[in-house]
């Protein structure tokens, strides 16, 4: 038998990025790298491993899109519609489980998804479809505290993102960026559910950066943060990328750089000033957020150590930055397919803006869907690689001059998904400074579930098809595979109990992007629906 | 079969309407994620080349579908308008192309902006009542006209108060309903008591906005006092006196259907 043990020490320089026995945070740990130190299942074994539970959710809408999270043998599972359950991640047994009553009508213009909880305290925490936030007691899942943080009715947003947790402070972001709507990051007290502060993403009349925006229109102009953002505890700084300016398409009635969307933004953790900012798309008009994580990461760059920041947009370019002070190091792409811009410039400035025609059908590679969806990167210590999946999809943009209602669609327009030459989906390892590409695994359809990296190095994700699979992450080469039945939307994780490592993977189709994919794949809306967790290991005599 | 039943869907349908449809379904139904161009699908259903009842149509447009994406239009669009979009989604049915070749019907305009249907100084209340740039605002603890968080009493009951008594109460310095709650843990708050369960005690926290709904085990309470130290006059300071005035006089529209201008000095 092979014990994880020595490695716990060996990698003991990243001590807060990679994980070990438990899954204790959305990211993995608050660096969002996605690994883990666990190495028991690796690239000679890893074709033994074996269902040892499953775990039905009973809610198929939306698909489960969910990142487990695992403390001390018990993993905390969110669902669509707000439903949490705590099992134990040994037996697959439900331990209590928690249904969150959300109001009979409630439009969603996205999914009723739920895409985490985070634990601390002894509290599981929750973001609701109706913008609340809940706290409850992790042995019981008795609620504690609700914290209402914005009247969904009016806002028009959901909160279906992870919480972060930081110094104390439970802290939530929004969806609204397709919505007349002012988005907002909100910090709450973890004992008391009481409002810590909120940074809020278009600066008001008067504040710096108001005047990047026509008029009123500020009040209105999207900036949401339906992602889960980072923590650097050293540098005090809590990180979150910031979505697109609405109207999508229609930019006319907001001229001017719309600052902070389309933004990575840095925030005291104490207070939630704002430290730093870094836009990547000033006035975008295709809906391209750039809220997806923040993965940080300290590497040399030309011969420098420095702290970086990576960020994929949705646009498909990945923009990498100095984490102390927002300064631009590099971009690059991630999918072929992109005509909206003809690069970015050593500046870190957009060249050749390729601007959908007002009312008349304009063709934009990616589509609306994304040259990557949100579904997360991993980055490995051990092969120094970045691991991201990529899109090749396009799409024709009819925009149309539309008024904002407040908390109502504000998308100024209307898109077609277009199938491209090479079109499909593609899973890809990165050195993350230069963008310089290793290898590719490439997929008939999107890749839509995240990567999951290992000490073992492997690379765990799935597919559209309901196919699981392992990576070698040097090479790319596929060495196992096992089909759950549903298509994979949500975050693998790994964790060990007793010295046994676990691989747990959220399976179950659904989801806005999964649903605009019918456009060019039409035999995908008869793709299964499902809500199942599905946990591997090796076989108890083979460990 | 099926192309009779086109024909006759077909024969029903009055192309004024359909083209009426057209353009609402194009700024309210295939925007975004949701039904795609002309029907083609999103991560709401396809409605292209599909059959449909007319009257279940109806239904989901107006209501919506409980406990889905799909919400319910009755308050956005107008009966006629409802008739229309689903004469254009029976049109739909025998659509044999993936999307239609023109995503812009003619005739779409820019959609009216949703404003308060009342008289002005209640519409200047409305607005100052549920401004989204005010942390607090009367809606972050209030509920009228159907919208808001209802932390606190229901004000639809307010209307029958008069102005003096509004102001009173929105300007107070005392609190009628709040009480302070000590818990054993040596922690304390106001609060306003929302009911109780079982072994547990519902509560609104109200030491910061928004409130905070807090459940406590009634074994972890100390004990809960009238007099508080709560003022709602602090909430009150983020508006001018003639705003108070003008939320009045909503306060009238929304409760009692009521057209009453309200001056600041009928507050004091
Ligand atoms: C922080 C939460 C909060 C905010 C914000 C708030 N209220 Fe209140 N309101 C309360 C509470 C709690 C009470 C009960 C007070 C008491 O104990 O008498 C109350 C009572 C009232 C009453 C008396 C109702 C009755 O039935 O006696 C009126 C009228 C009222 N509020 C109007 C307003 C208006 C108008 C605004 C905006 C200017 C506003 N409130 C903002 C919490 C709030």
């Amino acid at each position: 038998m092979k014990t994880a043990l020595p490695l716990f020490f060996a990698v003991a320089a990243f001590a807060q990025d990679v994980t070990r026995e438990d899954w204790p945070q959305y990211g993995g740990g608050p660096s969002a790298w996605r690994h883990s130190a666990l190495d028991q299942i690796d690239r000679s074994n890893v074709r033994q491993i074996v269902p040892v539970w499953a775990f039905q959710t009973g809610k198929v809408d939306g698909g489960l899109q969910s990142t487990p999270i695992v403390v001390d043998g018990v993993m905390y599972l969110a669902t669509s519609w707000n439903r949490v359950f705590a099992i134990d991640a040994v037996t697959g047994k439900e331990l209590w489980h928690y249904f969150y009553q959300n109001p009979r009508e409630i439009g969603i213009i996205y999914s009723p998804v739920n895409r985490g909880v985070a634990v601390d305290s002894g509290r599981v925490f929750m973001g609701t479809l109706d913008n609340h936030v809940v706290a409850l007691d992790r042995k019981t899942g008795r609620e504690l505290w609700k914290t209402n943080v914005e009247d969904m009715q009016q806002c028009g947003c959901n909160i279906t993102g992870a919480p972060l947790i930081a110094k104390g402070k439970v802290i939530v972001g929004v969806t609204g960026g397709d919505s007349a709507h002012r988005g907002y990051i909100t910090a709450f007290d973890i004992k008391t559910g009481r409002q810590a502060w909120r940074f809020w993403t278009i600066p008001a009349k008067g504040e710096k950066g108001n005047e990047t925006w026509l008029g009123d229109s500020w009040k209105y102009g999207g900036g949401s943060s339906w992602m889960t953002g980072s923590f650097d505890a050293e540098l005090n700084m809590v990180y979150w990328g910031v979505g697109n300016p609405a109207a999508d398409f229609y930019g006319e009635s907001r001229k001017g750089a719309n600052l902070y969307t389309d933004s990575v933004v840095a925030l005291d953790a104490d207070t939630g000033a704002l430290k730093w900012h870094h836009q990547q798309i000033p006035h975008d008009v295709w809906d391209w957020d750039s809220a997806y994580e923040c993965l940080l990461v300290d590497l040399p760059v030309n011969g420098k150590m420095r702290k970086l920041l990576i960020n994929v947009n949705k646009g498909g370019y990945t923009f990498v930055v100095d984490r102390t002070n927002g300064e631009f190091i590099s971009a690059w792409p991630v999918a072929k397919n992109i005509n909206w811009i003809a690069g970015v410039n050593a500046k870190g400035e957009l060249m050749g803006r390729n601007e959908p025609a007002i009312g008349k059908p304009t063709t934009i590679c990616p589509s609306i869907g994304g040259g990557r969806s949100w579904n997360h990167a991993a980055y490995s210590p051990r092969t120094k690689l970045f691991y991201t999946t990529g899109i090749e999809w396009c799409q024709t943009v009819t925009v149309q001059k539309e008024d904002p209602k407040e908390g109502q669609n504000f998308f100024g327009g209307v898109f077609q998904l277009k199938m491209p030459a090479d079109g499909g989906g593609h899973l890809d390892a990165y050195d993350p400074v230069s963008g310089k590409r290793i290898w590719t695994y490439r997929s008939k359809y999107p890749l839509l579930a995240s990567q999951l990296s290992t000490a073992g190095d492997l690379i765990f994700t799935g597919d559209p098809e309901g196919n699981f699979f392992a990576l070698d992450a040097k090479t790319g080469e596929k060495l196992w595979s096992f089909q759950t039945g549903s298509g994979h939307r949500g975050s693998p994780v790994t964790y060990s109990v007793r010295g046994r490592q676990y691989v747990a993977t959220p399976s179950g189709w659904g989801s806005a992007v999964a649903g605009i994919m019918t456009q060019i794949w039409p035999e995908t809306e008869d793709f299964p629906p499902g809500s199942t967790v599905f946990t591997f290991a090796l076989p108890e005599v083979t460990r | 079969m099926i192309a009779v039943a086109l024909l006759m869907a077909q024969a029903a349908a009055d192309p004024a309407a359909v083209a009426k449809g057209e353009a609402i379904f194009a700024q309210s139904c295939s925007v975004g994620y949701c039904h795609g161009v002309g029907g083609s699908a999103g991560r709401g259903p396809r409605l292209r080349g599909r059959g449909f009842d007319r009257t279940y149509l109806v239904n989901v447009t107006r209501d919506g579908v409980p406990k889905s994406a799909m919400p319910g239009w009755k308050d956005r669009l107008s009966g006629g308008e409802i008739d229309s979009v689903v004469s254009y989604i029976m049109s739909l049915a025998s659509a044999t192309d993936a999307a239609p070749a023109n995503p812009m019907p003619p005739g779409v305009g820019p959609a009216a902006v949703n404003a308060f249907k009342g008289p002005a100084q209640a519409g200047r209340g409305h607005a100052a009542f549920f401004d989204a740039q005010k942390q607090p605002r009367c809606a972050t603890c209030h509920a009228l006209g159907g919208r808001g968080i209802a932390a606190g009493p229901d004000l639809s009951k307010a209307a029958s108060m008069t102005p003096k008594q509004l102001g009173a109460a929105i300007q107070a310095t005392s609190s009628n309903h709040t009480s302070i709650v000590k818990l054993k843990n040596g922690e304390s708050f106001p609060a306003l008591q929302t009911g109780s369960e079982g072994g547990i005690v519902k509560l609104y926290d109200l030491t910061s906005p928004p409130p905070v709904l807090r459940s406590v085990l009634r074994e972890e309470i100390g004990s809960i006092a009238k007099e508080t130290g709560w003022s709602h006059g602090a909430v009150s300071k983020e508006y001018t006196a003639a705003q108070l005035a003008d939320i009045v006089s909503y306060i009238y529209y929304a409760g009692a259907g009521t057209t009453r201008p309200v001056k600041a000095e009928e507050l004091k």
